[in-house]
C-alpha cells in the first residue's frame, strides 16, 4: 500500500511540476516572441499569434500550448515553422517566405527603386550636359564686363536690403 | 422626413447632371449665362447635400429606427455624440459625408474670389461635378441612406464599441477632408490641360488646397494610429493593414508632389511628372475607397460585404483613362521649353531623389498590399503580407528619405560647390556623429537604432544650421536682435520655414517610431496583492472590481504603480462588456512621460481574483503625437495668409469669353 501511495505521490509530483511551470511560463518572452510573431492568428483579430490577446480566443490559446509543447520537445524555430506551414499553408505566416515566387515580394520594390534611380541619374546627366552645351556658347567675360557685373550686383544688394 | 431625405438626394443628382451639362454647353457655346446657371446649380447641390446631412444627423440623433441606416448603426442608449458620429460608420452615411465635402469644395472653387473671371473655372467645376454625379449615383441607387424598414425594430443594432471613442469623431472626418481635398488640385490640373494653360498657374492656385488636404490626410492617419494604440491593446499604432496603406500611399505621392512643384515653379520643368503625380494621388484615394468597400483584401477596417468596391474600381479606371488621355493629347505642349540642370549637386537633383524615394516607397507599399492577390493569381497560393514585411522593406526606404531631408535644405539651388557642401555639412555631420557616440556610450549596441538616430539627428542639425544661417544673413543687414530676426525671417518666408517646421515634426515622429520598437513587455498571471516588475517599474495589483455604466459592465483592476520605488499613483486597465455587442473591448491604462509609456492591458482573470496582465514599456511613443502637432503647426504656418509674399497667382493662359 505504501508503495502505491509513494508511486502515486511521485506521479502527482511529476504531473504537477510541468503544469505549474506552464502557468508561470511567460508567453511574452523573447524566445516565444520570435516564434509566435511569425504566425498570424486566425481568430480574425488581424494580429499575430504572439500579440493576440482577444478574450476567449481559443485558437490563440491552443496555438501557444502547442508551440510550448514543441519547444519542450526540443523542436527548432524552423521545424515549428515548417510544421504550421504544412497544416495551414504559407498564408499562416505574417510575411511571405524569402524563397520561390514569394521572394519577388521582397525584391521587386528595391529593383524598381534601383532601376528608377539609375534612370534619374541618366536624366540629370542629360539635363546637366544640355546646360553645359549652352553655357559653352557664352563667351568669357572681359574685365570691363566683370566690373559692370559687380556694379549691378551691388545695386541689386542695395535694393534687396529694402525688403528686409 | 425620409421623403425630404430621398428628394434631396435625387434632386441633387438631377441638378449635378444639369450643372455638368450646362457647364459643358456654356464652354461649347461660350455663353456666360449657361455658366452662371451652372454655378447656381452647384450651389444648390451643396445646399441639398447639407440638407441630406442634416436629415441623417437628425434621424440618428433622435433614434428614428424606422430608417434602415439608423437601426443598423445605433442603439437608443448610445450617447448623442456617438449617435451623430454613426453618420460615417456605414457605407451610405460615409459616402454622403464624402459627397457633402465634395459639393462644399466645388462651391468654394466656383465662387472663389481668386477664380473670378478665370476661364478655367467652368472646366474645374465640370470635372468636380463629374465626381459628384458618380457619388450621387451611388447614393441614389446603391448605398441609399434614407431607406425605410418595413417594420420598426424595438432597438437598433448599436455602434461597434471600437468606434465609440473620440478618435471616431475625428479620424474619418479628417481622412475624408484629405481624400476629397485632393479632388481640387486634380480638377485644376486636368482643367489646365484641357484649356491648354500649361504654366504654373494651376499648381500655384491649388498650393493651399493641396497642403490642407495633405495636412488632413496626415492628421487622419495619425489620429487613426493614436486610436489603435489606445483602444486595441496590442501596443502598436500602425499595422500596415491594406486600408491603412491605402491612405498612406496618397500621402506619400502628395508629399512628393509638394516638393516637385518647386522645380516646376523655378525651372518650368517636370510638368508631366507633376500632373502625373496629382492624377496618381487622386486615383490612389479612389483605390483606397475601393479596398475599404470591396472586401477584396482581408482588413480590419472593412465596411462589410458590398459590391460598392466594383463601382469605385470602374470609376477609378474611368478617371485614370480620361486623365491620361488628356495628358497625352497635351503632351506636345508640356514637352516644350523644358529647362536644364546646371549641376549634378543641386537642390533640383535632391528633389528628384526625394521624389524617387517617395514614389518608390509608394510602389513598395502598393506591391506589398496587392501581393496576396498577385500570389493567388500566379501560384494559386494565398500569402499574408503583414507587419514584418513592411517594417523590413520600408525602414531603409524611409531612413533614406530622412537622409535626403537632411541634405536637401543645405544644398543650393542651381549649383553647390564642394566648399559650399563642406561648410554647410561640417557641423551637422560632426554633431550627429557625436549623437551616435553618445548612444553607443549609453550602451545601445544594435545597429539599426544607432544608424537611424544618427540620420535623424543629422536631419535635425541641418535644419538648425538652416535657421542659423537665415538669422545670421538677416542680422548682417538689419542688425536686429536674434529673436526678432528669427521672427521676421520666418514670417517673410512662410512657405520655406513652414516646410522646415514640418520636417522637424517628421523628425520627432521618426524618433518616436524608432524608439517605440525597443519596447519591453511581459505577460504575467498574479494573485491579488501580487506584483509585476518590468524595467524600473513595479506594479502592485490591489484588487479587481466591476462597475456598471448604462447597459455596459466594466471590469477593472486597480494597480498601484511605482517607479524606482517612487509612488506614481494608480492606473486602471479595463475590459468593457457591452449590453448590445458580443465582443468585449479593451481599455488600456497608459501612464506616459516623454521618455516612455507604461502600457497595461487587463488580459484575463480567474474566480480566485488572480489576473493576467500584459505590461509593456514603450519608449518615446509620445514623440509621435507631439511630432504630429508640430507637423500640423508647420503646415498651417506655411499656408497662413500674411501680408508678405502672399501674392495671388495671375492667370496668363488662354482667354475665353466665359469664366
Amino acid at each position: 500500500m505504501r508503495k502505491v501511495i509513494t508511486t502515486l505521490t511521485l506521479l502527482l509530483f511529476i504531473l504537477v511540476i510541468p503544469a505549474s511551470a506552464e502557468e508561470e511560463y511567460d508567453f511574452k518572452s523573447d524566445e516565444f516572441k520570435e516564434i509566435g510573431s511569425q504566425f498570424m492568428c486566425t481568430c480574425g483579430c488581424g494580429q499575430d499569434q504572439f500579440e493576440c490577446n482577444m478574450q476567449g480566443c481559443g485558437i490563440n490559446a491552443a496555438f501557444k500550448t502547442e508551440v510550448k509543447e514543441m519547444l519542450d520537445k526540443g523542436s527548432t524555430k524552423e521545424e515549428i515553422k515548417e510544421y504550421f506551414i504544412n497544416i495551414y499553408g504559407e498564408e499562416i505566416l505574417t510575411a511571405p517566405e524569402k524563397k520561390g515566387f514569394s521572394l519577388t515580394a521582397w525584391i521587386l520594390p528595391f529593383v524598381v527603386l534601383g532601376a528608377a534611380g539609375i534612370g534619374i541619374v541618366f536624366i540629370i546627366r542629360k539635363w546637366v550636359a544640355g546646360y553645359k552645351d549652352e553655357s559653352f556658347l557664352t563667351e568669357e567675360r572681359t574685365e570691363a564686363e566683370k566690373l559692370e557685373d559687380e556694379i549691378v550686383k551691388s545695386m541689386i544688394d542695395e535694393e534687396r536690403k529694402k525688403y528686409f | 422626413m425620409h421623403l425630404i431625405g430621398n428628394l434631396s438626394i435625387y434632386l441633387a443628382l438631377g441638378l449635378s447632371i444639369y450643372a455638368f451639362i450646362i457647364f459643358i454647353l456654356g464652354i461649347y457655346k461660350q455663353d456666360q449665362r449657361f455658366i452662371d446657371s451652372g454655378k447656381a446649380a452647384s450651389l444648390a447641390v451643396f445646399i441639398l447635400a447639407t440638407i441630406s446631412m442634416l436629415i441623417l444627423f437628425t434621424a440618428l440623433g433622435t433614434s428614428q429606427l424606422q430608417f434602415e441606416y439608423v437601426s443598423a448603426y445605433i442603439s437608443t442608449d448610445l450617447p448623442l455624440v456617438y449617435k451623430l458620429s454613426a453618420l460615417w460608420a456605414g457605407n451610405a452615411g460615409s459616402l454622403l459625408l464624402w459627397t457633402f465635402f465634395l459639393t462644399m469644395y466645388t462651391t468654394m472653387v466656383v465662387y472663389s474670389r481668386k477664380m473670378k473671371n478665370n476661364p478655367m473655372t467652368p472646366y474645374v467645376a465640370a470635372i468636380m461635378l463629374a465626381n459628384t454625379i458618380f457619388f450621387y449615383l451611388i447614393l441614389g441607387f446603391v448605398a441609399k441612406p434614407f431607406v425605410l424598414l418595413d417594420e420598426v425594430p424595438f432597438e437598433g443594432r448599436g455602434l461597434n464599441p471600437m468606434l465609440q471613442d473620440p478618435g471616431m469623431l475625428i479620424h474619418p472626418v479628417t481622412l475624408y477632408l484629405g481624400y476629397v481635398g485632393l479632388a481640387v488640385p486634380f480638377a485644376f490640373s486636368i482643367a489646365a490641360l484641357i484649356i491648354k494653360s500649361v504654366d504654373t498657374f494651376w499648381l500655384r492656385i491649388t498650393r493651399r488646397w493641396t497642403i490642407i488636404a495633405w495636412m488632413f490626410l496626415t492628421l487622419g492617419n495619425v489620429i487613426g494610429g493614436y486610436w489603435a494604440y489606445k483602444e486595441l491593446g496590442w501596443g502598436g499604432y500602425w499595422a500596415w493593414d491594406p486600408v491603412e496603406n491605402a491612405s498612406f500611399m496618397p500621402w506619400l505621392t502628395v508629399t512628393a508632389y509638394l516638393h516637385s512643384v518647386m522645380i516646376q515653379e523655378r525651372k518650368n520643368m517636370l510638368k508631366i511628372w507633376n500632373i502625373s503625380l496629382i492624377i496618381l494621388s487622386y486615383a490612389l484615394t479612389l483605390f483606397g475607397t475601393f479596398l475599404v468597400r470591396s472586401g477584396v483584401l482581408t482588413s480590419v477596417h472593412a465596411f462589410g460585404d458590398s459590391n460598392l468596391g466594383a463601382y469605385f474600381l470602374i470609376f477609378m479606371a474611368f478617371a485614370v483613362i480620361f486623365s491620361l488621355y488628356v495628358l497625352m493629347s497635351r503632351y506636345h505642349l508640356l514637352k516644350k521649353d523644358s529647362g536644364q540642370f546646371e549641376s549634378f549637386f543641386s537642390k533640383e537633383s535632391s528633389f528628384l531623389i526625394n521624389n524617387l524615394i517617395l514614389v518608390g516607397g509608394t510602389f513598395a507599399v502598393f506591391w506589398g498590399t496587392i501581393f496576396p492577390l498577385v500570389s493567388e493569381a500566379v501560384r494559386g497560393t494565398k500569402v499574408t503580407v503583414g507587419i514584418p514585411f513592411f517594417n523590413t522593406v520600408m525602414s531603409p526606404i524611409l531612413l533614406a528619405l530622412i537622409f535626403i531631408m537632411a541634405v536637401c535644405p543645405l544644398i543650393a539651388w542651381q549649383r553647390s560647390t564642394a566648399k559650399n557642401l563642406r561648410d554647410n555639412f561640417l557641423f551637422p555631420a560632426l554633431a550627429s556623429l557625436l549623437v551616435i557616440g553618445l548612444l553607443a556610450g549609453l550602451g545601445i549596441r544594435a545597429a539599426y537604432p544607432v544608424i537611424a538616430y544618427g540620420i535623424i539627428s543629422f536631419m535635425v542639425f541641418t535644419h538648425v544650421v538652416e535657421f542659423y544661417r537665415g538669422v545670421k544673413a538677416r542680422r548682417k543687414v538689419t542688425k536686429e536682435a536674434i529673436p526678432v530676426a528669427l521672427y521676421w525671417l520666418m514670417i517673410k518666408n512662410r512657405r520655406r520655414f513652414g516646410g522646415y517646421i514640418v520636417h522637424i515634426g517628421i523628425a520627432l515622429i521618426a524618433i518616436g517610431i524608432v524608439g517605440s520598437n525597443f519596447d519591453n513587455e511581459t505577460m504575467q498571471t498574479i494573485p491579488k496583492g501580487g506584483t509585476i516588475k518590468i524595467e524600473d517599474y513595479e506594479l502592485e495589483y490591489e484588487y479587481i472590481a466591476q462597475r456598471t455604466e448604462g447597459i455596459n459592465d466594466i471590469v477593472y483592476a486597480n494597480i498601484k504603480v511605482f517607479k524606482n520605488g517612487q509612488n506614481l499613483g494608480y492606473i486602471q486597465p479595463e475590459r468593457i462588456f457591452y449590453g448590445n455587442w458580443e465582443q468585449p473591448s479593451t481599455e488600456v491604462a497608459i501612464q506616459g512621460t516623454f521618455r516612455e509609456d507604461l502600457y497595461v492591458v487587463l488580459s484575463a482573470w480567474e474566480k480566485d481574483e488572480r489576473a493576467t496582465f500584459v505590461v509593456k514599456v514603450k519608449p518615446l511613443v509620445k514623440l509621435i503625437w507631439i511630432g504630429s502637432y508640430v507637423l500640423v503647426i508647420g503646415a498651417i504656418f506655411a499656408i497662413w495668409s500674411g501680408k508678405y509674399g502672399n501674392i495671388t497667382p495671375r492667370y496668363t493662359g488662354p482667354q475665353r469669353k466665359v469664366s
